[in-house]
């Protein structure tokens, strides 16, 4: 049995939750006071895990909860990372409109991939979403005129209320995006859709039997993916003030998948814990070509050998503090 | 031109066969899809180049040297990674294979950083003319030894005894167990078996684009479009795929835009799955997760 028969009004005596929700206060709180203790470059790696929380997390949402096996992750991120891009340079929006842009941008797109998955599944849905993605590569290289080609473009300087966007301002910025977007996410999935999303990953029939829509599920949840997924593409594309084509390629969709699953599919605090050990552990050997892949590499053998619920399983089983309900691994 | 673009898909198509067929082979025996085949193929042009500029072989001996040790690479990570995880569901084994693809390309890049590189053609010569078609002899060397493979291959799954007990362990593993076939020995050797095609499709292509550690991906994808083109999971839907996109390719790239050759593979993997999921010859099954 997958679903919690707690009733929504129970949540509030439930010492777990509460002792959970003040934790995370504390973590927020002290994530605001970080910029004090850290360099500049530490700074722009911290905000690159930022960037990659939101991606992991949307990502979760289609592959860990719906269960649906769907590689346009990278395509999501694109186009998110693009439609903030040039939007900023085209049209000389702000920063926050062109954040917000690039969520609606991938919310189209995760609602276009989302299509397909009515129709296939399992490794046909992989390669049919893999496809989409280079297509959406192809279309930003030979666009000369809107997307500036294979070169990619600079986004013009970005100031916030009067103050240029430097490393720290940034991090406040994505750290408020980040928290609200999980957060929205974290309720989502604790609704009836979120619920829903589980029954179709656990048995799509049982769960039309019990008057599931699947259809509009998957659409709705290919769409928050992909909006989330799209927001961490535009926050990526302020982070380095660069977009290019070739970023959004296999690799970086490999290496998505490999964050969600060192945290732990279907698992949020996973996700986030993923995308900073990903995002920290290859930085270190940066300058040794080739290092960077091995260590990225040993560590997901690590995981899929030693730790199959992810880091995020292995956590949740040791505390149960951070035992998220709606999950369990059949 | 239309024969000329024909003659040249056929010789590019040879290529996606090859590897399509080596992702199917391993894909029928295992059920594994395997995100690592790009850098099978990746590290077979690699091996020829070590062989050839680090040893000083010859280029018979370094071609040979390339199949043998990406087999024994084949063989080995099937051991060393995948048996453990063959009651594990199938998301952690391709996760696996994501992993793998991400070691092999380091393993490489430490090596070779970004360096890209050019790799003599095996056959030198005159172009042939065949009235008005030019065909070079590393196309016709690529199109003859694609041929002698698929031969070699059809041969040994329908006439040997060996071929037809790996189709039957491939159908039903455990009624293959049942009755005394030696199921993971035989999973073992066809790892080796479809690392060394990816070698194989490697070596014959890498003269006439370049060599570098990045090259698999691309590989990798063109392998998706012939098998899900020529049916998911069949053999000589591989070869026809294989086929039919290398020339589907060269005719888009002549007659349409050269720039649409990029994304052919792409557009005939979605225009199948939304059209006819079973590609051309493949039976019907959705997919296992």
């Amino acid at each position: 049995m997958t679903l919690s028969t707690t009733r929504p009004g129970a949540r509030e005596r439930d010492p777990a939750a509460a002792a959970r929700r003040r934790a995370l206060i504390v973590l927020l709180a002290l994530l605001c006071l970080l910029p004090l203790a850290v360099n500049n470059y530490v700074q722009f790696v911290v905000n690159t895990m930022l960037v990659y929380c939101l991606v992991a997390v949307g990502f979760n949402v289609v592959l860990g909860y719906l269960g649906q096996l769907a590689f346009a992750n990278a395509a999501f991120f694109g186009i998110g990372a693009y439609a903030a891009g040039l939007s900023m340079v085209h049209w000389g929006v702000s920063g926050p409109v062109g954040i917000a842009l690039g969520g609606a941008a991938g919310a189209v797109l995760g609602f276009v991939v989302g299509l397909p998955a009515l129709r296939v599944k399992g490794y046909y849905l992989a390669i049919a979403t893999l496809a989409v993605g280079e297509l959406m590569r192809w279309v930003y290289v030979h666009n000369d005129a809107i997307t500036f080609g294979p070169g990619g473009f600079s986004l013009p300087e970005l100031r916030l209320l009067g103050m240029t966007l430097d490393e720290t301002l940034k991090y406040y910025v994505f750290l408020f995006v980040v928290t609200l977007a999980i957060a929205a996410t974290s309720l989502l999935l604790r609704s009836r859709f979120g619920r829903a999303f589980v029954a179709i990953r656990n048995n799509e029939r049982a769960a039309a039997s019990l008057g599931i829509d699947g259809r509009r599920m998957k659409i709705l949840a290919f769409v928050w993916s992909g909006m989330i997924v799209g927001l961490g593409g535009a926050l990526f594309a302020l982070l380095n003030g660069r977009v290019s084509p070739d970023t959004f390629g296999l690799s970086q969709l490999l290496m998505h998948f490999a964050i969600v699953m060192v945290g732990g599919l279907g698992s949020l605090a996973g996700s986030v814990i993923g995308a900073v050990l990903l995002t920290a552990a290859p930085e270190v050997f940066r300058n040794l070509p080739g290092l960077e892949e091995i260590v990225f590499s040993l560590m997901l053998i690590l995981v899929i050998f030693f730790m199959p619920k992810g880091v995020g399983g292995l956590l949740s089983d040791a505390f149960p503090l951070l035992r998220e309900r709606l999950y369990r691994r059949p | 031109m239309f024969m000329q673009l024909i003659a040249s898909g056929i010789a590019v198509g040879s290529v996606y066969a090859l590897v399509a067929l080596g992702m199917t082979v391993l894909f029928r025996s295992t059920t594994v899809v395997n995100f690592a085949h790009g850098e099978f193929f990746m590290l077979g042009a690699f091996s020829v180049l070590v062989a050839l500029q680090l040893f000083g072989w010859s280029y018979g001996a370094a071609l040979l040297f390339a199949v043998a040790a990406l087999f024994v690479v084949g063989i080995a990570i099937e051991r060393g990674l995948m048996r453990p995880l063959q009651h594990a569901p199938h998301v952690s084994l391709a996760m696996m294979t994501v992993a793998l693809s991400f070691l092999l390309r380091g393993v490489a890049r430490f090596f070779y950083g970004r360096e890209v590189i050019a790799l003599p053609p095996i056959l030198e010569g005159e172009p042939l003319m065949l009235g008005d078609v030019v065909l070079l002899p590393q196309d016709l060397l690529i199109i003859g030894f694609s041929f002698l493979v698929v031969l070699g291959f059809y041969w040994f799954f329908q006439k040997t005894r060996t071929g037809k007990v790996v189709q039957v362990a491939s159908q039903t593993p455990r009624g293959a167990l049942l009755v005394g076939i030696d199921v993971p020995r035989l999973r073992n050797v066809m790892w080796g078996v479809g690392a060394a095609m990816g070698a194989i499709a490697g070596i014959l292509i890498a003269p006439s684009t370049l060599v570098y550690p990045d090259m698999g991906g691309h590989m990798l994808i063109r392998g998706f479009a012939a098998m899900t083109l020529g049916g998911f999971g069949s053999l000589s839907g591989a070869i026809v795929g294989g086929l039919a996109l290398g020339v589907l390719e060269n005719v888009i790239g002549g007659y349409v835009s050269s720039a649409m050759v990029e994304i052919t593979a792409y557009l005939v993997i979605l225009l199948v799955l939304i059209a006819r999921p079973q590609g051309l010859l493949g039976e019907w099954r959705q997919g296992r997760a």
